[in-house]
């Protein structure tokens, strides 16, 4: 285990952020955090990557006490927020150099390493051009990279392919994926966006008003199918198929008047927007 | 149509509050600053009085009837004191504007029609409007003697110079010292200490980027000490900061006598001048990493910041010169960080003074900026923990 949260709370003043978080991350997987807007994501984020201080609760980091360890997992550990964090004066590699300094490395080490993510987030052709001159996608990958400078054992990334072309996307997920599988590395990937969940994650939590209301394994989680009948006075009823089949054979027995039977495979989306319903968030 | 307009429009002004901020506090403060500053410059009722010794070997009936004289202005106190003291020390410590050295024997001189000189030893930083008033309130006193003790066929033939009688000699804390008073030695350190001092801007504009941005939170969530993190912020804006004041004495040494104005001279040790410029920008980049960390965008910093500055150059005596102040302003000046920036320069542009004239303001200027460091270390420390 590389992550174990417990009873976590956060506050902001009167208002309950996070209430009793209980999650565990497993090491080498790819962690996905969903949540709608305001449900505590970022708040959670941030507590693990010692920028907020949590107000309860314990967390374990490798075995250790995360709040009496702090040096060690910082180090162990790398943030590329949703934003574009970093200089948009300086160029690709500039950057690169302030941050790997900012993480202790020097001479050829220093080099190696910048070398090293630029080849994995293909930034060479760039590395000399200002970074407000480069595409969104470009510059998401220099976000990245920066985040891979200290060759974390945990990489927190938060919404890392937000505006940008379909090209780009599918490249960077792709990337996370072999960054993931080269160096099992423990991904902690916060998206609004299902598909990218589905697609990169092994565990998948969904946080909301401030708790955690499914915390699941991927294929267990995608493997739920649903069949909607619909009957001749157009009352519909739904089955998942996956946990009561029997039930949905009895009633089928017991119907003589079906208008039409849809089968569905149910994905992320369905999932999340019927757990969190569908009503707007703040 | 217009209504919704002239809604909006006000909607956003007033919810702007830094902007009318500004607009409120900045006018309301100047007012405040200003009318009090230049109070004596324009008001008929002068409430500080320049003091001024005559300074005296024997006791003389002359100088008791000029001192009489004076008596009646109200531009100045006189006293006496006797001609061994040491001049230096009546001006700088005891705080004198001007000491007058008259002859003993000055009844008789006129009476024999002889030239006599009469000696006036005062500051380099002294107004001049004011020489020229004591200058001419002295001359007025000694015409009016000379009148009475001459007849008048002989005041009919009179030829004589009192302009030349009386001489002006500026005292300064070094004695080799020679640079005569003039603007340009007294505006530059002014200007140079207020520029430095809107570092601020830069400053507050880089870390506010770095806020919004969230490289700060990527850098807070890094293994590295803050010390370095702040030292990297503070060196080059301390680099920024010598070269403002390299570039502001050339100009004042080089462009501003082409375009007529007179020579900014500099005498004395340049270490001097480089210890002033140090301390300044420290306590100035301390400040504006204070502004920066307790505003929310670059228009708190861009407004907060360069209203602070304003009002700190009109209360430090960068606007109006500490010495057209009437006293108790004089003393509010005494608590600006920019007036103790502005002294220490004067000290040494103007005053000829060394490093124990000027060491106290430098003093007052580094604890005000381990004060902004600490409470900026301290707010950093806290997001950090």
């Amino acid at each position: 285990m590389s992550i174990k949260i417990t009873n976590l709370c956060k506050k902001y003043n009167d208002n309950i952020v996070l209430d009793n978080i209980n999650l565990e991350i497993k090491k080498g997987s790819i962690f996905g955090l969903l949540g709608p807007n305001g449900a505590g994501k970022s708040t959670l984020v941030s507590i693990l990557n010692n920028i907020l201080n949590k107000d309860s609760g314990t967390i374990e980091f490798f075995g250790k006490d995360f709040d009496k360890n702090t040096s060690y997992v910082k180090s162990m550990c790398s943030f590329v927020p949703q934003t574009y964090a970093f200089y948009t004066d300086l160029s690709p590699i500039e950057n690169l150099e302030f941050f790997a300094a900012l993480y202790g490395l020097k001479g050829s080490i220093l080099k190696e390493r910048i070398s090293y993510c630029m080849d994995i987030t293909s930034l060479h052709k760039y590395s000399n051009k200002k970074s407000s001159t480069l595409s969104g996608g470009v510059k998401r990958r220099l976000n990245i990279a920066i985040g891979l400078l200290n060759n974390p054992e945990v990489l927190y990334l938060d919404e890392p392919t937000v505006g940008i072309d379909p090209q780009s996307r599918n490249y960077i997920l792709k990337m996370i994926k072999n960054i993931n599988k080269q160096n099992n590395l423990t991904i902690i990937y916060t998206s609004h966006y299902m598909e990218e969940i589905e697609y990169l994650c092994d565990d998948i939590a969904i946080l909301d008003k401030s708790t955690i209301i499914l915390h699941e394994k991927k294929k267990n989680l995608l493997n739920t199918k649903e069949l909607k009948i619909e009957l001749q006075d157009n009352t519909i009823k739904t089955f998942d198929v996956t946990n009561s089949y029997d039930s949905f054979l009895n009633f089928i027995k017991e119907q003589d008047s079906i208008k039409n039977i849809d089968f569905k495979h149910k994905n992320l989306e369905d999932m999340f927007l019927e757990l969190t319903k569908q009503d707007l968030r703040d | 149509m217009l209504r919704y307009i002239l809604k909006k429009e006000f909607l956003l002004v007033f919810r702007n509050l830094h902007a009318v901020g500004v607009l409120f506090i900045m006018p309301m403060a100047f007012i405040l600053i200003m009318s009090l500053a230049l109070k004596d410059t324009y008001s008929t009722q002068v409430q500080t009085k320049l003091n001024a010794v005559i300074l005296l070997s024997t006791k003389s009936t002359a100088i008791n009837s000029i001192k009489e004289d004076f008596k009646k202005n109200k531009y100045f106190n006189i006293s006496i004191a006797k001609n061994e003291e040491e001049k230096k020390q009546l001006l700088y410590n005891n705080k004198n504007a001007f000491l007058v050295k008259i002859p003993n024997d000055i009844f008789k001189k006129i009476h024999k029609k002889l030239p006599f000189k009469i000696n006036i030893y005062t500051k380099p930083d002294v107004q001049q409007d004011k020489l020229a008033l004591f200058q001419n309130l002295l001359m007025k006193s000694i015409s009016s003697i000379y009148i009475k003790n001459i007849s008048q066929s002989d005041l009919m033939n009179n030829n004589f110079d009192f302009d030349n009688s009386i001489k002006t000699n500026y005292i300064y804390k070094n004695k080799d010292f020679t640079v005569k008073p003039n603007s340009v030695q007294q505006s530059v350190p002014a200007w140079l200490v207020f520029s430095m001092f809107f570092i601020l801007i830069p400053i507050s504009n880089a870390f506010i980027q770095e806020k919004n941005l969230g490289t700060s939170n990527r850098i807070k969530s890094i293994n590295v000490s803050l010390w370095p993190i702040i030292l990297g912020k503070m060196l080059p804006y301390y680099i920024i900061n010598q070269v403002q004041v390299v570039l502001m004495i050339l100009i004042g040494m080089f462009i501003v006598p082409k375009l007529g104005g007179d020579t900014l001279v500099i005498q004395g040790d340049i270490l001097n001048i480089f210890l002033i410029s140090s301390t300044i920008s420290f306590a100035a980049i301390s400040f504006a990493l204070f502004i920066s960390l307790i505003s929310k965008s670059t228009e708190d910093a861009t407004s907060f910041g360069g209203l602070s500055n304003i009002i700190l150059a009109a209360l430090g005596g960068i606007m109006v010169p500490k010495v057209v102040m009437p006293e108790f302003m004089q003393q509010i000046t005494e608590y600006s960080p920019m007036a103790w920036g502005l002294q220490s320069f004067l000290e040494v542009f103007v005053r000829g003074g060394s490093f124990n004239d000027f060491s106290h303001y430098l003093v007052n200027l580094i604890i005000f900026g381990f004060i902004m460091l600490a409470i900026s270390y301290t707010i950093l420390k806290r997001k950090n923990t």
